[in-house]
């Protein structure tokens, strides 16, 4: 071995010939450069995956969204359900009020009808027999005809004495002239004194003196003893009533007697006169005239 | 005591209480009656009314004549008045509330037309 060699100082890269230090520079640099390339492509590397990451972190905040969203929906609909069924049981519940109310309301006017029908009944039989007036009696029954019932030229008769004809007694809207007494058998009115059978068209119409519309017979049980002739209504009357049928029922079987009353009382002094006899006379009954209660 | 006070002047007695027998029907009301106008008239000196139900067809005085004397009258002037009257034509009606009527009913009534007239006619 060379002891001056082992002994020389180490050589230095400086002391390296110009072309070794120039190689180790360029090594030097080349390992550098590709460090720098290989540290910014991992760089660039780590980049794309937190890229990544950070998709599937938002992909997946999406779906944890829409699975509660998707709980939140199936709720709702459930919700939805459950309200469409309360719903429909309003609906029922409604729809079942509401016939009853209009059942109601219909009873309601039906009942409301019946009590107007009840009081003009009750005070026509009430106001028919509270005078001992002919006067009042008969202004009563033309009343009943003309207010209550809608009639407008009618007349009144009374069978005389005889019993063979019928004299008018009362008459509105009617020439007085033109009512003639009535033979008892003759013509429509004549027929309707003998018979007893009143004349009441389902329809109102007009008719004349001598043809009247309607017809009611006055009636002391089963004896006659007077008719009503209706010629014309009221303009604004254009159907029957239905408390007209009783009203009618009330004249024929009811003015009649009323009249025979306020007759007897006028020709007797005073209301205890009046009663003279009374108890005599309790247990009598005319032959020819039967309660009407009886009849049927 | 009631809250409202009605005159009915209406000369046939079965329809004033026809029309008294509705008219209890409406609980706030209190009813005077009066036979013809001139009871009419007689009935207004006296006491204040809030509503005039009246027939057209009386004696001594009708109730067109009423309408007239209520609707110069200072007291009642401004009351609502309701005809009831078997006359039916529309010339009537026209006449009827040309003097002053609010409402006009034709004969034969139904009680609760009358009411429904006079519960619009109060406000109640």
């Amino acid at each position: 071995m060379n002891e001056d060699a082992d002994n020389a100082p180490p050589h230095r890269a400086s002391d390296a010939p110009m072309d070794l230090r120039s190689e180790r520079e360029s090594f030097l640099r080349s390992f550098i450069k590709r460090g720098a390339e290989i540290t910014e492509e991992l760089l660039g590397e780590n980049d794309k995956l937190r890229g990544e990451v950070e998709l599937l972190e938002s992909e997946n905040t999406r779906l944890r969204t829409q699975l509660a969203s998707d709980d939140a929906m199936r709720d709702f609909i459930k919700r939805i359900d459950a309200l469409e069924s309360e719903k429909r049981r309003l609906l029922a519940a409604t729809h079942e009020l509401r016939v009853v109310s209009d059942s109601d309301a219909s009873r309601y006017e039906e009942i409301e009808s019946e009590l107007n029908d009840l009081a003009n009944l009750y005070i026509a039989a009430y106001q028919l027999h509270a005078s001992f007036s002919i006067r009042r009696v008969l202004r009563h029954v033309q009343d009943m005809l003309g207010q209550l019932m809608g009639a407008y030229g009618f007349a009144i008769y009374i069978v005389e004495g005889d019993g063979k004809r019928a004299e008018v007694i009362a008459h509105e809207h009617l020439d007085l002239s033109t009512l003639e007494p009535i033979i008892v058998g003759d013509g429509i009115l004549g027929t309707a004194l003998l018979s007893g059978v009143a004349k009441i068209p389902d329809d109102i119409a007009s008719g004349t003196v001598a043809e009247p519309f309607a017809i009611l017979p006055l009636l002391v049980g089963d004896r006659v003893v007077g008719v009503i002739s209706i010629v014309t209504m009221l303009e604004q009357k254009s159907h029957w009533a239905t408390v007209d049928a009783e009203l009618f029922k009330l004249i024929g079987e009811h003015a009649g007697s009323a009249l025979i009353a306020a007759n007897l009382y006028s020709s007797v002094d005073g209301p205890v006169a009046a009663l003279y006899g009374v108890r005599e006379n309790l247990n009598k009954r005319p032959p020819s005239v039967a309660p009407i209660a009886e009849r049927d | 005591m009631a809250d409202y006070s009605c005159l009915v002047v209406e000369d046939s007695p079965m329809m004033r209480q026809l029309l008294v027998f509705a008219l209890a029907r409406i609980k706030q009301l209190r009813v005077t009656e009066a036979e013809d106008g001139v009871d009419g008239l007689r009935k207004l000196a006296d006491d204040r009314f809030d509503l005039i139900i009246t027939d057209i067809n009386m004696p001594i005085m009708d109730g067109l004549k009423l309408v007239q004397r209520i609707r110069v009258d200072d007291i009642h002037k401004d009351v609502p008045i309701i005809i009831i009257t078997t006359e039916g034509s529309s010339e009537d009606r026209a006449r009827a509330m040309a003097l002053g009527a609010n409402a006009y009913i034709t004969k034969p009534i139904q009680a609760p037309q009358v009411i429904a007239q006079v519960k619009e006619l109060l406000s109640i």
